[in-house]
C-alpha cells in the first residue's frame, strides 16, 4: 500500500474551516454548557422539590443517552414540535449546550458540596450577609475545584461535537470524511483528522494536571 | 457599663442534635461579667463546642436565651420553633475555631479585610492599613501576600485571630483554638491570646492544655455532661476543686500531660 500524506496538505484549507467550525461550535457550547451546568447544579442541590425534580430528570436524562441520540433527536424531532426551522448551526448548539450542561452539572454540584461547612460557619461568625457568602467565599471555592474536571468535560465536548458531522454540519469530521471519500485515501486523511482533534486536545488534558499540581496545591483547595 | 451588669448572660440553655435524640447542653445558665476571661475546661464529647456554637449564633438551641450587654440575642421557646438570632448584636463577638477556617482562595490580606469592607463597608484604604498594623503586631506583616496554604498552623492560626479582631469585638471565643498544631507552635498562638487579655479583652476559652488555663483565666467552669459541675476560680477549680468529677479530670489530664 503506497501511503502519500502530502496529499492530504491540498485539502488543508477546507480542513481548517472544518476546524473552525468545530472550534466555534465548542466554544460556543462550553460558555453556554457552563452557565446551565452551574445554574443546574444550584438547582439539583436546591431546598425546593420541584427544581430538584426538575433539575435532576434533565441531567439524568442526558447522561444516559447517547449523544447521537440527543443530536438526532433535536435535529429532526424539535423542528416538528415546535413547529419551526432551525439551522443546523443552531440545533447542533443545542443539542451540545445541554449536554455539556449535564456533564459540568455534576461537576459543579461535586465541587458545591466540597466547599466545606466550616468555611460557612467562619462566614456566620464574620458576619457576612449570606450573597457575600455566595458571591465571595462558596462560588470562587466551588468554581476554582471544578476547575481540572471541567477543563476533561471540555476535552469530552470537543471530542464529542465530531457527531454533528452525522446531521451534515460541516465541522473538522464532516469535511475530513468528504476529502476522503472524494480521493479515496481514507488512511492518510483520517490519520491526519485524528491528529489534529489529538493535538488541540491533549495540551488541555495536561493542562488539568498542571492546574491540580500548581494552582490547587498552592491554595490547597 | 456598671460593674455588676454581666455582659453575658445565659439562662437555661437546652441543645440536643438529631431531633432530640442527643441531648448535648441541658441547662447552661452562666453570667460573665465585663472583663472576666472564662475558661471552659471538661471531657471531650461534653458540649464545650456546642456551648461556644451556640454563643456565636452557629447552632439552633431547644430552649432559653442569652443576652449580651443586655441585649437578648439568641432565643427559644421550643424544639420546633426557629431559634431567634439578633445579627446586630452577634457581631459585637469573634470566634476563631480548632481548624482555623480561613479562605482558602484568598490571600492572608483579602481574608483579613472582606469582613470590614462587607459587613461595615470601611473604604480598601483604611481596612488594609488596620489589616497590616494588626499583622505587624502578630509578627506576620511578611505574610500579608502569601496564601493560607503557605502558613504553618501556628501562623495560620494567629491570622484567625486577627481576622476575627478586625470587626473590633467585644467578646472573643476561642474553641481549642491550640488543638491542632505541633507542640512547638502552640506558644506563638497562646502569646497572641495572652497579648489580648493583657488589654482586657473578654473571652471565653476551651482548651485542654492546663498550664494555659491557669495563666490566662479570671475564672474556670468544668463543664461535664451538658451541664456546669464546678464554677470557680481558677486556683479553686485547676488547685483544688471542690467536685469529685472535676478532680477525676483534673488528674487525668495532668497524668497524661507529664
Ligand atoms: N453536628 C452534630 N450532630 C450530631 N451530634 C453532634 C454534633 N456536634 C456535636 N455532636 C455531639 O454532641 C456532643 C457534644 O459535642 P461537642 O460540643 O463537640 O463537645 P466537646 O467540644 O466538649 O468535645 C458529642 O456527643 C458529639 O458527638
Ligand atoms: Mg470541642
Amino acid at each position: 500500500m503506497d501511503l502519500d500524506f502530502t496529499i492530504v496538505l491540498r485539502y488543508y484549507d477546507a480542513l481548517l474551516i472544518g476546524l473552525w467550525t468545530t472550534v466555534q461550535l465548542t466554544m460556543v457550547c462550553i460558555a453556554l454548557g457552563c452557565a446551565l451546568g452551574f445554574v443546574t447544579a444550584l438547582g439539583r442541590t436546591s431546598k425546593n422539590f420541584a427544581l430538584r425534580a426538575i433539575t435532576g430528570t434533565y441531567v439524568e436524562l442526558f447522561r444516559g443517552t447517547p449523544v447521537l441520540i440527543q443530536l438526532f433527536w433535536i435535529f429532526f424531532c424539535l423542528p416538528l414540535i415546535l413547529g419551526v426551522e432551525l439551522s443546523n448551526f443552531i440545533s447542533a448548539t443545542i443539542a451540545l449546550t445541554l449536554y455539556m450542561g449535564a456533564i459540568s452539572s455534576e461537576t459543579f454540584r461535586a465541587s458545591l458540596k466540597s466547599v466545606g461547612s466550616e468555611q460557612l460557619d467562619a462566614c456566620i461568625a464574620l458576619g457576612l450577609p449570606r450573597s457575600v457568602q455566595i458571591r465571595n467565599i462558596i462560588m470562587p471555592q466551588a468554581v476554582l475545584r471544578a476547575v481540572p474536571t471541567l477543563l476533561s468535560n471540555c476535552v469530552s465536548l470537543f471530542k464529542e461535537s465530531a457527531l454533528v458531522s452525522a446531521v451534515g454540519m460541516a465541522d473538522l469530521m464532516f469535511v475530513g470524511q468528504n476529502i476522503s471519500n472524494n480521493i479515496a485515501r481514507p488512511v492518510e486523511v483520517l490519520t491526519v483528522v485524528a491528529i489534529i482533534y489529538f493535538v488541540i486536545a491533549f495540551p488541555i488534558t495536561r493542562a488539568v494536571t498542571f492546574v491540580e499540581r500548581r494552582m490547587l496545591i498552592r491554595l490547597a483547595i | 457599663m456598671v460593674a455588676s451588669s454581666p455582659l453575658v448572660k445565659m439562662q437555661s440553655l437546652h441543645k440536643s442534635y438529631g431531633d432530640g435524640a442527643v441531648q448535648v447542653l441541658k441547662g447552661i445558665d452562666i453570667e460573665m461579667k465585663p472583663g472576666e476571661r472564662l475558661v471552659v475546661i471538661g471531657p471531650s464529647g461534653g458540649g464545650k463546642s456546642t456551648l461556644l456554637r451556640v454563643m456565636m449564633g452557629l447552632e439552633q438551641i431547644d430552649s432559653g436565651s442569652i443576652t449580651f450587654a443586655g441585649q437578648p440575642y439568641v432565643s427559644s421557646a421550643s424544639r420546633e420553633k426557629k431559634t431567634l438570632i439578633d445579627t446586630e448584636v452577634r457581631r459585637s463577638i469573634g470566634m476563631v475555631f480548632q481548624h482555623y477556617t480561613l479562605f482558602p482562595h484568598l490571600n492572608i490580606l483579602q481574608n483579613l479585610v472582606l469582613a470590614p469592607r462587607k459587613v461595615r463597608n470601611e473604604p480598601k484604604a483604611s481596612a488594609e492599613a488596620r489589616a497590616l498594623s494588626l499583622l505587624e503586631r502578630f509578627g506576620l506583616a511578611a505574610k500579608a501576600r502569601a496564601y493560607p496554604a503557605q502558613l504553618s498552623g501556628g501562623q495560620k492560626q494567629r491570622v484567625a485571630i486577627a481576622r476575627a479582631l478586625m470587626l473590633d469585638p467585644k467578646l472573643m471565643l476561642f474553641d481549642e483554638v491550640t488543638s491542632a498544631l505541633d507542640p512547638e507552635l502552640v506558644s506563638e498562638v497562646e502569646h497572641v491570646i495572652m497579648q489580648l487579655a493583657d488589654q482586657d479583652m473578654p473571652m471565653m476559652i476551651v482548651t485542654h492544655d492546663m498550664w494555659f488555663a491557669k495563666n490566662i483565666a479570671s475564672r474556670v467552669i468544668f463543664c461535664a455532661g451538658g451541664v456546669v459541675v464546678e464554677d470557680g476560680p481558677p486556683e479553686q477549680v485547676l488547685g483544688s476543686p471542690r467536685e469529685e468529677r472535676t478532680r477525676e479530670f483534673i488528674e487525668r489530664v495532668f497524668h497524661i500531660k507529664q
